[in-house]
């Protein structure tokens, strides 16, 4: 068995490599997009801040495996043929946009409405109020659930396995089905997610105490 | 179009009922067990670190690759089981850690001093938490255990990779046969969506029942 | 309409929110020098007034004229448009505003928050920035809590550090909003000491308020509101000694049986 997990080592690599990357990107298309969507559910226009709010509430919802089939399978009917390693990312992305919209729309929230109109008072320009009351305070709040929701998408990165992408979950079916060892190949691919969660969850931890000495 | 629509909706339907059942069996089932991994927590050393582990493990891996080790494990334990309650099982085993740590936040919100009232006006332990903790902490979790049967009702979507009938796998079938993916998929997830408002309905009804009974 | 003394002056001042008209019509004008109460009771209007003079909530009829400017509108042929975010700070430069909650910027320092403006909107350079902020401070007995952070500061703390940062640019009027109603008892004082030797210097101020002593003694006006309209308006002392209204008369019968 040990001689058989060391030939198969170079795969548990590649694997890793994988789910690093594709959750890397993943995640951060899923930041960027919900940016966006955070700053949209702010307009005081109806017909900009209730599509978002739909699609907020929708990917609540949706499982992350019909998604990709949809950009996958369904994107082909149309023509739009993608590689698994960018349909992963592309579904990744908008499956954990949301999460993240929410996450910031709260974090702003947060800050006291109050702050703003002193910030006002005082002569800030928008900008200003934004730049330096509102995002620090917000970057501090919302740190803790991103990390969490971070987190999140790279268990769920194991869904891309079904649209046949070699990340860790489709590397351990793969070596199952050469050495027939069905349990343990399974169980090391368990424990190099849970060694990945545990990093970020740490680094998670540090992040949260660098920001509080900072005063944030 | 209209022939392949014609066909999506009873198959969704029908593969519905199976994502229902699983979902809605999981839950209960890992309740006891979640209560006890709880209740772990206010224990010895031992019983403390065993609990921490199951919960770090479970909610620090992937849901697929759980579904995966318990159905191919299961044969070395000399089980048999269908593939439904193979993947029934494995979700219980993973919502019960998520469970505990809503059972520990729910029973830790509880003000020490109603206990103590409880106590001193010569209540027995059992009847302190049978009537005084356990309908409070009921109040108090149902937001979080709504939100943890939505949870299910999304990761059941996985069952459809140990070959379980339900609402996912449905949807590939009748892509497959169809050749409509884009229909398919995305009926399937608007109906995903769909159970998970309702479910949020029925959480709030529940709510509002709970509150005219205690007339806060 | 604004003459060379006025520093605020507000004819028939409207607000509605929603269906409920909560200013009724005011007219009032504010000279150099005045230090005015506001005072009634809940939901007559006080804040809201207030609030319209720095245009913090958009007024839908008449006009506040601040220092001889128009606050957040604009008359053009077409009808009434609303102010640039920009003409708007403009027109409020003059304006220093204290609220009720502090609104101190929790993420820095005291000096900090009071130099931001001093920096960034009026682009004086750091160390004098810092000499004009610790000056303020000074001047409200906070000197040695520039490097502290606001959530080490008591109530009244925080709230002379929202006044020495309104003080810090130099305004020509300052508006109070209740500034002591969130305070603890013990910690009125404090806060009113500064603004009654703000007052002693000749700085133009509008406060809304609870603390008639306050008003019986270091205003030089009062106006009293009820459901949104000016009921009575003069000189502190004759007012509470003799109301010329019903209602001025059982709001200061109310205050006294709550004093005692």
């Amino acid at each position: 068995m040990t001689s058989g997990f060391l030939s198969d080592l170079p795969l548990y690599a590649s694997g890793l490599l994988t789910t690093l990357t594709v959750s890397l990107a993943g995640i951060a298309l899923s930041v960027g997009t919900g940016i966006v969507l955070a700053a949209a559910l702010r307009s005081p226009l109806l017909y900009i801040s209730l599509p978002i709010r739909l699609y907020v509430e929708f990917t609540r919802g949706a499982p992350l495996m019909l998604v990709l089939f949809l950009i996958y399978y369904g994107g082909a009917q149309f023509g739009l043929v993608l590689n698994p390693y960018v349909a992963g990312v592309v579904g990744l992305g908008l499956y954990g946009a949301g999460a993240f919209a929410e996450i910031f729309r709260a974090g702003f929230n947060a800050v006291p409405k109050g702050e703003i109109e002193a910030a006002d008072m005082l002569g800030l320009t928008p900008g200003q109020a934004f730049r330096h009351i509102e995002l620090p305070q917000a970057l501090g709040l919302t740190l803790p659930p991103s990390i969490g929701q971070a987190i999140n998408l790279v268990k769920e990165s194991s869904v891309l396995s079904v649209i046949t992408l070699a990340e860790l979950t489709k590397v351990a079916g793969t070596i199952s089905s050469i050495t027939f060892a069905v349990v343990t190949p399974y169980l090391t691919v368990a424990l190099l997610y849970w060694a990945i969660v545990e990093s970020l969850s740490r680094l998670g931890f540090y992040l949260e105490r660098r920001l509080a000495v900072k005063g944030y | 179009m209209d022939n392949s629509l014609a066909v999506v909706w009873p198959a969704l339907l029908d593969g519905l009922v199976t994502t229902v059942a699983v979902s809605l069996s999981a839950l209960p089932l890992g309740a006891p067990l979640a209560l006890l991994l709880a209740a772990a927590g206010r224990g010895g050393r031992l019983l403390r670190s065993a609990s921490a582990f199951y919960v770090s493990f479970w909610r620090g891996t992937p849901i697929l690759v759980q579904l995966l080790i318990v159905f191919y494990f299961l044969p070395f334990l000399g089980l048999e089981l269908e593939p439904v309650v193979a993947a029934t099982l494995a979700l219980a085993l993973n919502t019960a850690a998520f469970q505990s740590e809503i059972y520990r936040a729910g029973l830790q919100a509880i003000p020490m001093g109603e206990r103590e009232a409880a106590r001193m006006l010569g209540f027995s332990a059992s009847q302190t938490f049978l009537r005084i903790e356990a309908p409070q902490a009921f109040r108090i979790m149902l937001p979080a255990l709504v939100g943890e049967m939505q949870a299910l009702v999304k990761n059941s979507s996985l069952v459809s990779v140990i070959a379980v009938t339900d609402m996912a796998r449905r949807a590939q079938q009748v892509a497959a046969s169809t050749f409509r993916p884009l229909e398919a998929y995305a009926s399937a997830l608007v109906l995903y969506v769909a159970v998970g408002a309702v479910l949020a309905g029925i959480g709030l009804l529940i709510e509002r029942r709970l509150a005219k009974g205690v007339g806060r | 309409m604004a003459t060379r003394t006025t520093a605020i002056s507000v004819r028939g001042l409207e607000k509605r929110f929603g269906e409920k008209t909560v200013l009724n019509g005011i007219d009032l004008d504010i000279h150099n020098g005045d230090v005015l109460c506001i005072i009634g009771p809940s939901g007559s209007g006080k804040s809201t007034l207030l609030r319209s003079l720095a245009f913090l909530d958009a007024y839908d009829g008449g006009d506040v004229h601040v220092f001889g400017r128009m606050i957040g509108w604009r008359e053009t042929p077409l009808g009434r448009q609303r102010m640039s975010a920009k003409e708007l700070a403009d027109v409020r430069r003059p304006l220093g505003m204290v609220f009720q909650h502090f609104h101190l910027w929790p993420h820095m320092s005291v000096i900090d928050n009071v130099t931001l403006s001093l920096r960034l909107v009026h682009g004086v350079p750091r160390t004098e920035a810092e000499e004009t902020g610790r000056a303020m401070l000074d001047k409200v007995g906070l000197a040695a809590f520039a490097d502290r952070r606001p959530d080490s500061l008591s109530g009244g703390q925080k709230q002379r550090v929202a006044i020495a940062r309104a003080l810090a640019v130099k305004p020509k009027a300052m508006l109070f909003d209740e500034p002591t109603s969130a305070l603890d008892p013990e910690l009125v004082g404090e806060v009113l000491s500064v603004m009654k030797a703000l007052a002693a210097e000749g700085m133009t101020m509008v406060i809304v308020t609870h603390e008639m002593g306050f008003a019986a003694h270091a205003a030089n006006r009062v106006v009293f509101m009820d459901g949104g309209k000016i009921v009575e308006e003069g000189a502190p002392q004759p007012m509470f000694a003799a109301p010329k209204s019903e209602r001025l008369s059982q709001f200061l019968q109310t205050w006294r049986e709550r004093a005692l």
